[in-house]
């Protein structure tokens, strides 16, 4: 199993209280924590800091977190999306992202992370004209459906 | 609303104007106008003196029923054709009707009344009624512009009906979360930990309750506060003891959540070690509204008084996390918590309009 001990995680989410929660989480697990709570804040964050994974909570108040998805995926930082509102509440366009249920779950979240580190098939280049390509094998396969395009 | 297809029901030939000579400048202006009246999608009437229609466009006679032939033969006030009867079925005299009772006094007075169809069913209507004069202007006939607003009374009523849910949901929510807490810790857990849980799920629910009063777009900042301090100062602690001094304003829901429980905890601290620990203390809440580039700042300040002498604590617990990094980081602000051996100093600094959420202007204009 892979360790996720040091880490560093980009955690998006503009609740306090739910942040709060989410960063005691990644502690637990052993993993350096940035919290953003704003989209310019995470914005900044993710173009410049050096981190190995990222959770987004999609809804930031007035605004969702894609942006901060496409400044990720053109830096090949795998990333989770966590939402309320199940994978039927992301964009099609970002459909390959996994997501993470909230309300978040400590062995949950360490599942998915753990296998964004194993599961290494960020398409790099521009080769896709540019579109968001994430790591697109379902996580724990089984539990989690595979998108019905993608279930050759 | 009238549909494309029921338009064909109708003869327009009798939705004109009475037809000029051809080839003259009349003829082409009064085609033109025609051209405008039957394409308005609102309902236009022309009245009379006597409050008899004597012209309605093509969406008048989709709205009501009648086309302008049959209203011209009842020879009657257009009141006792297309509102002659009160939703509830009693007959509606034209000596009570807001339209007809009297001729508008200003250009585009407004209303809302519920017509009555050709086939029985009511159908509420926004109008808009002005006077014509004659050279003389003197007031010779009324011309009214009628809505079909059913469709927006019905987006009214869902939209109070979600609102009522959510009201519901949340609070069950919450209180299912503190039942579910009590019976996974009963017994497991000292019960200082579990009332500390308590009074701050209390806490979060009342900052609830005040958005609830604003159907969730936003709270009444003195509200939060009162809020906040509420189950403190019926408990034992005299209001006298609390100082609260600032100008109300407009908070976005999210920003008097956090507030609020930041509040929450700075009494629960006072409560427990500090000004309020003992008979004489005070707390002393002010506040500013500072304007700033992109809008409003608000200052806030709470300052605690003769309790006993203050030590700085040897740890942060969860109200200091809040206060200090919790609440900064969400607003874009900052937050200063001192422990002068006087009594705690809290002052923070919450930007109000950086959120840019949608409403912002209007719900920040109730304020002013």
């Amino acid at each position: 199993m892979v360790d996720l001990e040091g880490r560093r995680v980009l955690l998006v989410e503009d609740e306090s209280l739910v942040a709060m929660l989410g960063e005691d989480m990644l502690l637990e697990l052993g993993c350096e924590v940035e919290v953003a709570m704003r989209l310019d804040k995470a914005l900044a964050l993710s173009r410049t800091i050096d981190i190995d994974l990222a959770i987004l909570d999609v809804n930031l108040g007035e605004t969702c977190s894609y942006p901060i998805a496409d400044l990720l995926f053109e830096r090949c930082i795998p990333f989770i999306f966590a939402t309320g509102y199940g994978t039927a509440g992301i964009e099609p366009a970002y459909s390959a992202v996994p997501v993470m249920q909230k309300p978040y779950q400590i062995g949950q979240m360490a599942t998915m992370l753990r296998h964004l580190l194993t599961c290494e098939t960020l398409t790099r280049g521009s080769d896709d004209g540019g579109k968001p390509v994430a790591c697109t094998c379902a996580v724990g396969r089984g539990k989690i459906e595979p998108m019905p395009f993608r279930a050759d | 609303m009238p549909s494309r297809g029921s338009s064909q029901a109708f003869d327009t030939s009798t939705t004109t104007l009475p037809t000029l000579r051809r080839g003259s400048q009349l003829h082409e202006t009064e085609r033109r106008l025609n051209a405008v009246l039957n394409n308005a999608s609102v309902a236009i009437f022309l009245m009379d003196d006597r409050q008899h229609c004597v012209y309605m466009n093509r969406s008048a006679e989709l709205l009501t029923g009648f086309s302008l032939s049959e209203v011209l033969e009842r020879d009657c006030p257009l009141h006792d054709i297309v509102h002659h009867t009160y939703p509830d079925g009693r007959p509606f005299p034209l000596a009570e009707c807001a339209i007809d009772r009297a001729f508008p006094e200003n250009n585009q007075e407004r209303g809302e009344e519920v017509f009555v169809h050709k086939d029985g069913h009511f159908y509420p209507v926004g109008f808009t009624a002005s006077p014509i004069r004659d050279d003389a202007a003197k007031i010779i006939g009324t011309i009214i512009e009628v809505r079909d607003i059913t469709e927006e009374k019905a987006a009214a009523e869902r939209q109070r009906l979600l609102t009522n849910e959510l009201n519901h949901r949340v609070k069950n929510t919450l209180a299912t979360v503190q039942s579910i807490a009590a019976q996974t810790f009963r017994g497991k857990s000292d019960q200082a930990a579990r009332q500390m849980f308590d009074a701050r799920m209390v806490a979060l629910s009342n900052t609830h309750n005040v958005l609830t009063s604003q159907n969730w777009e936003s709270a009444s900042l003195r509200s939060v506060v009162e809020g906040a301090l509420a189950p403190h100062a019926l408990a034992e602690v005299d209001t006298a003891r609390f100082d609260l001094v600032g100008p109300d304003t407009r908070l976005h829901p999210k920003v008097a959540v956090t507030l609020a429980m930041a509040l929450h905890e700075l009494m629960t601290n006072a409560a427990k070690y500090g000004a309020l620990s003992v008979p004489d203390g005070r707390v002393s809440v002010h506040w500013f509204l500072i304007r700033i580039e992109e809008g409003e700042r608000l200052d806030l300040t709470w300052t605690e008084s003769g309790g006993p002498a203050v030590e700085e604590p040897s740890r942060r617990g969860f109200g200091s996390r809040l206060i200090e990094r919790q609440l900064p980081m969400e607003f874009d602000g900052s937050a200063v918590l001192t422990f002068p051996p006087s009594g705690v100093v809290c002052r923070l600094e919450i930007p109000l309009t950086t959120l840019g959420w949608h409403g912002q202007a209007v719900v920040q204009g109730w304020g002013t």
